[in-house]
């Protein structure tokens, strides 16, 4: 499979979560562990610092969770402009009980008005698009 | 046990900042601007710019000893470093410079920082270094004002931190540049009710809780103890100045623990095991506030309160020189001075143990200088009058 992202490839960070993208391309939410003492490894790096493992398994992770914590960005700053018309948005840091409290970033979708830290959101995934820098995205949603 | 290797065997015997411009309106290169706060450095300290043999920064400065030499008429240039990562690493810098002296590396040298939009891109590369990852930008989160603003919310919501510690966090910084004639904030009147009105940046910061965005250049020289004796100024001791990260800590995105952390978890605690000293023995301090909030952070993690004592301790009466519990921010620091990556809040810290502070704390002779909260590794750093030694 050709993935959109990579035609768009974001530079920074750690840089070992390609997995990711590609599975989130493919309509899973996928996060690793490592291959040999299964501790989930969020964000995904090259080997296990637990064991020494250079090997991880991709798991499928229900997208389910609580607001760890937010923000409501009311400046569309300059290499997030395509949000421009979206100001003010709102992101949410989720904890996702399903890999050992793995906090993974996420857009909010739908209403913001119960955001708070510890309100739980459900997820969905959205394909790549201009305003995700070409890239598919995590999106979250307040559970009412 | 006290560092006695490091602790009070160096000190900083010169600084000297250029005047603040808002970006993009000094009209003149990064390299250029710190040139001028070097030479300015080296005149405050009575030594000849040639004399410099070492050349500490951290971040991303590019404008590297080798670069200089030319131009300072550098005899020999004996050391040269970078410190990790971004603001985070200043008080590393110096300790840096100290080893390098301590271990007869270098004799003189300088820790410097300069940053201009003219001809230069501040902002995305000088501080942000183009290093932020895709699971923040493909969500929109760019601004470190943004990130900061997540750990800030958690602070406050999680931990029962008041918000309105923010803003007498800001109250403070902006209330001491009122008397400092060279802070780029001096004129702004700033109350609580103004505070409130002003707009949101990503919240829960307002605008006044997010640092400025200037070009200038900012130098410190650090020497022996012995040789410092002989110089113009009285000297600045340099009794420790550790960095470092937890296990919790270092580039971890949005998992690493605790979340609120500025991070200074251990770092804090060995800058008093280093030094001897601890919160309560300090008259001073230059906190880097980035933003407001992981200001806060970082006064919990130095000891000063707990989460829960917060509230108390970080209040407007409390941190305003000169007889708050522990003035902070004394120049107007990041957010109403002016922004050279946190590096003059070391000039600031040198001056109250000098006595020359326009807000002068009076008989300071313990003061404190944090790292840019937040980074991926931080440093800390205490300054001590020969009183303190």
């Amino acid at each position: 499979m050709e993935y959109e992202f990579h035609a768009h490839r974001i530079t920074g960070g750690i840089g070992a979560d390609d997995r990711f993208w590609e599975s989130l391309e493919e309509g899973e939410f996928r996060l690793p562990r490592c291959a040999d003492c299964k501790q989930w490894m969020w964000p995904a790096h090259f080997r296990c610092g637990h064991c020494g493992s250079w090997e991880q398994l991709w798991e499928p992770v229900e997208m389910s969770g609580r607001i760890y914590s937010w923000t409501r960005a009311h400046y569309a700053f300059d290499r997030t402009k395509e949000r421009a018309e979206d100001v003010p948005y709102v992101v949410v840091v989720a904890e996702l009980p399903g890999a050992d409290g793995a906090r993974v970033v996420g857009a909010l979708a739908g209403p913001d008005s119960g955001v708070r830290c510890g309100v739980e959101v459900r997820g969905h995934i959205d394909p790549p698009s201009a305003k995700s820098k070409g890239y598919p995205a995590v999106r979250w949603s307040v559970v009412d | 046990m006290v560092n006695t290797m490091l602790r009070g065997t160096t000190a900083v015997v010169g600084v000297s900042d250029t005047p603040w411009y808002k970006r993009g309106t000094s009209g003149e290169p990064a390299l250029k601007l710190v040139l001028r706060a070097i030479v300015s450095a080296a005149e405050d300290a009575g030594v000849d710019p040639s004399e410099i043999d070492g050349f500490v920064s951290y971040g991303s400065e590019r404008n590297d000893g080798q670069r200089m030499m030319p131009a300072l008429g550098t005899k020999e240039l004996r050391f040269g470093a970078l410190v990790w990562t971004h603001g985070g690493g200043i008080p590393g810098a110096l300790g840096l410079a100290a080893t390098a002296i301590v271990t007869g590396q270098a004799n003189v040298v300088v820790v410097y920082r300069a940053m201009s939009e003219y001809r230069g891109r501040r902002l995305r590369v000088d501080v942000a270094q183009d290093d932020t990852s895709p699971q923040h930008l493909v969500n929109g989160l760019d601004s470190p004002a943004q990130l900061c603003a997540l750990r800030s919310m958690r602070l406050i919501e999680a931990e029962g931190v008041p918000a309105r510690t923010l803003r007498d966090m800001a109250l403070a910084s902006y209330h001491h540049a009122r008397r400092n004639p060279r802070a780029i904030g001096r004129d702004t009147e700033l109350d609580a009710e103004t505070y409130e009105e002003s707009r949101w940046v990503s919240e829960p910061y307002h605008l006044f809780d997010c640092s400025r965005e200037n070009d200038a250049g900012s130098a410190v020289i650090l020497v022996s103890a012995e040789r410092a004796k002989d110089l113009k100024q009285k000297p600045a001791y340099l009794l420790g100045a550790p960095m470092g990260a937890a296990s919790g800590w270092g580039m971890r995105e949005e998992s690493g623990n605790p979340y609120w952390s500025a991070g200074f978890q251990g770092v804090a605690d060995r800058l008093w095991a280093d030094t001897g000293y601890g919160p309560g023995d300090v008259d001073v301090a230059q906190i880097y506030e980035n933003m407001t909030g992981m200001g806060v952070s970082a006064l919990i993690e130095h000891g000063f309160c707990t989460p829960e004592g917060a509230g108390e301790f970080v209040t407007f009466d409390n941190l305003i020189a000169p007889n708050g519990g522990l003035p902070i921010n004394t120049s107007g620091g990041n957010l109403a001075e002016g922004f050279i990556h946190g590096m003059s809040l070391v000039g600031e810290a040198v001056r109250q143990i000098r006595g020359t502070s326009t807000n002068q704390v009076p008989d300071a002779n313990l003061s404190l200088m944090t790292g840019g909260p937040g980074d991926p590794v931080v440093s800390t750093a205490l300054f001590a009058s020969a009183a303190a030694l």
